[in-house]
């Protein structure tokens, strides 16, 4: 991946986009809804049938990206071929303009544990991620995104700061970064970090995508407030303001909604890609005038 | 056993402590590694525990939608629980997870007492497994046209991945489709007593079909599904024209190609 602005690393126009779920699939292909492209799960389109048949009507009309959450990158055992044949078949079969994953673990003996943990902040980790991410590029034949989870622990033995780690993983592997501006908001809150000095530390010629979604607020004992990053409302507006104080860091870069669980119709998700990307055009317009001053 | 805080743990000790914490509820060795930082470390665990044990149970419930009505989502997520603890995913393609969730119903004493679900749920892994089973090409027939006839005896078919045969000690069909039709009337018709059934499952551009074959024509496409040869298939085939079943079978699609099994 050629270093250059946020918004030249990436393959397509920095817009705003959405995350696409089978729910919506039939109001997309016959509404086509004005939106700037879709991100799916990998996952969710390995096998067969209708969900791929959908997917390939939706692609002839607006730019796909590929979103894995079960590769595993942080895994000692090292990745397993199947899934990797997996990603690259669906690859192969949608022609994505981006190939994206996490900076998390799933996988441990052999055993898939359906979530995003938090990986120790090591020198050990690093060179893990760093091996897992050039296999996967190489097989893939394409760089990669990987992106910033959000975390409710840390271990003692950490010795890196996250968004230092990220950005050696991009530097080391030439990987590009997938900017989870919510993710950062609810693992600041989680550690008491600092968002900006995070957003600071990550290397602006390498993100290559941004994205934004609600979460969760949960009080566990003692009172103790934990954020989780659920997908299951709008984006809040700390996360509206982090997410413009992004921006001005990386330049426009393409920006995306996403919303998991308890979805609503698509004209809400609409209705927050239509606010992202007024913040985009914004962010263009402020680039011209600092350009013709 | 907790781990000597001065010794730096292997990321491989940490995932290996993570998962026993996750699926075995064994937080020791795993607590010993997180910082506490006003929260105990069960409670931070306890999230990732709850997006495993979730996203797992949906994942059934998506594989398994008539048996989750049948029993109701609390006793659902119960049953769940316990098997996703028991087998937990070998993989992250989660479509493929759950095939032994009948097998473990069949076992589940406090399911006992519906002793058609595990039949239900045998059909369901079916349905779902030709739910997503990869787009392939029909079997082109000029490709069989081209054999020698003094050969055809040998052909050993490939199935579509689509295509599965379910047995069925009740009527498992009639079940699942007014158990999801949520139609009260066809529940209280069945009679559970009305015999085995034998069914074949197989993706159509319109849909998952499940068809009712007799007791032989299902023995027919079974041989033929576990890449026997055309003769043996033919050889054990009676009371019903097995020339025919073959046509409907080819003409349905149910193959994607053949080879031609060697003499033994």
């Amino acid at each position: 991946m050629s270093p250059g602005s946020g918004a030249g690393c990436s393959p397509i126009p920095a817009k705003a986009g959405i995350g696409l779920r089978f729910q919506h699939h039939r109001a997309v292909i016959e509404g086509k809804p004005p939106v700037g492209w879709f991100e799916v799960h990998t996952e969710n389109y390995m096998g067969g049938g209708t969900p791929l048949g959908d997917l390939d009507a939706i692609r002839c009309d607006y730019p796909i990206s590929l979103h894995g959450v079960g590769l595993s990158l942080g895994t000692a055992e090292g990745l397993d071929p199947a899934h990797l044949a997996r990603i690259r078949r669906v690859a192969d079969r949608v022609a994505p303009v981006l190939v994206s994953e996490h900076l998390s673990w799933s996988i441990s003996g052999g055993v898939y544990l359906a979530d995003l943990l938090a990986l120790p902040m090591t020198e050990e980790a690093l060179a893990t991620v760093c091996r897992n991410v050039d296999q996967t590029q190489g097989y893939l034949r394409r760089p990669i995104l990987v992106e910033n989870p959000s975390s409710y622990l840390r271990f003692r033995h950490s010795t890196i700061p996250e968004c230092e780690f990220l950005a050696a993983v991009a530097a080391r592997t030439g990987c590009g970064i997938l900017c989870d501006v919510n993710n950062i908001y609810v693992s600041a809150a989680n550690h008491g970090w600092d968002a900006a000095e995070y957003l600071a530390a990550l290397p602006a010629s390498a993100i290559g995508e941004i994205h934004l979604a609600g979460h969760s607020v949960r009080e566990l004992e003692g009172g103790r407030m934990l954020r989780v990053d659920d997908h299951g409302s709008r984006v809040i507006p700390e996360v509206w303001q982090l997410y413009s104080e992004a921006l001005a860091r990386f330049g426009p870069v393409p920006t995306l909604i996403e919303w998991d669980t308890k979805l609503p119709p698509l004209e809400t998700l609409l209705d927050e890609a239509a606010r992202a990307q007024a913040l985009l055009d914004h962010e263009r317009k402020s680039l011209g005038r600092a350009d013709a001053a | 056993m907790s781990a000597s805080h001065s010794a730096v743990p292997t990321l491989l000790e940490v995932q290996r402590a993570l998962r026993r914490s996750l699926v075995e509820h064994d937080d020791g060795e795993a607590a010993g590694y997180i910082l506490a930082d006003g929260l105990a470390s069960e409670g931070r665990l306890n999230v990732y525990r709850n997006t495993f044990i979730g996203a797992l149970t949906t994942a059934l419930r998506l594989a398994y939608p008539a048996v989750h009505r049948l029993v109701g989502p609390e006793f659902f997520e119960g049953a769940a629980r316990i098997f996703i603890e028991k087998e937990p995913p070998r993989g992250a393609y989660l479509d493929e997870y759950g095939s032994g969730f009948p097998e473990f119903l069949a076992q589940f004493r406090q399911a006992a007492s519906v002793a058609y679900l595990p039949d239900v749920a045998r059909l369901e892994w079916t349905v779902s497994r030709a739910l997503h089973a990869p787009d392939v090409e029909a079997l082109d027939l000029s490709r069989l046209v081209a054999v020698d006839p003094a050969d055809h005896g040998r052909i050993a078919f490939v199935p579509h991945p689509s295509v599965g045969l379910v047995q069925a000690d009740c009527p498992a069909d009639t079940i699942w489709r007014a158990v999801l039709a949520q139609d009260d009337a066809a529940m209280a018709a069945i009679d559970l007593g009305s015999g085995p059934v034998w069914l074949m499952v197989q993706r159509f551009a319109t849909g998952v079909e499940v068809t009712r074959f007799s007791k032989q024509e299902w023995r027919f496409a079974n041989r033929l599904c576990v890449d026997q040869p055309l003769q043996e298939a033919l050889d054990d085939a009676s009371g019903f024209n097995a020339s025919a079943a073959l046509a409907g079978h080819l003409a349905a699609g149910r193959f994607t190609g053949f080879r031609l099994e060697t003499a033994p």
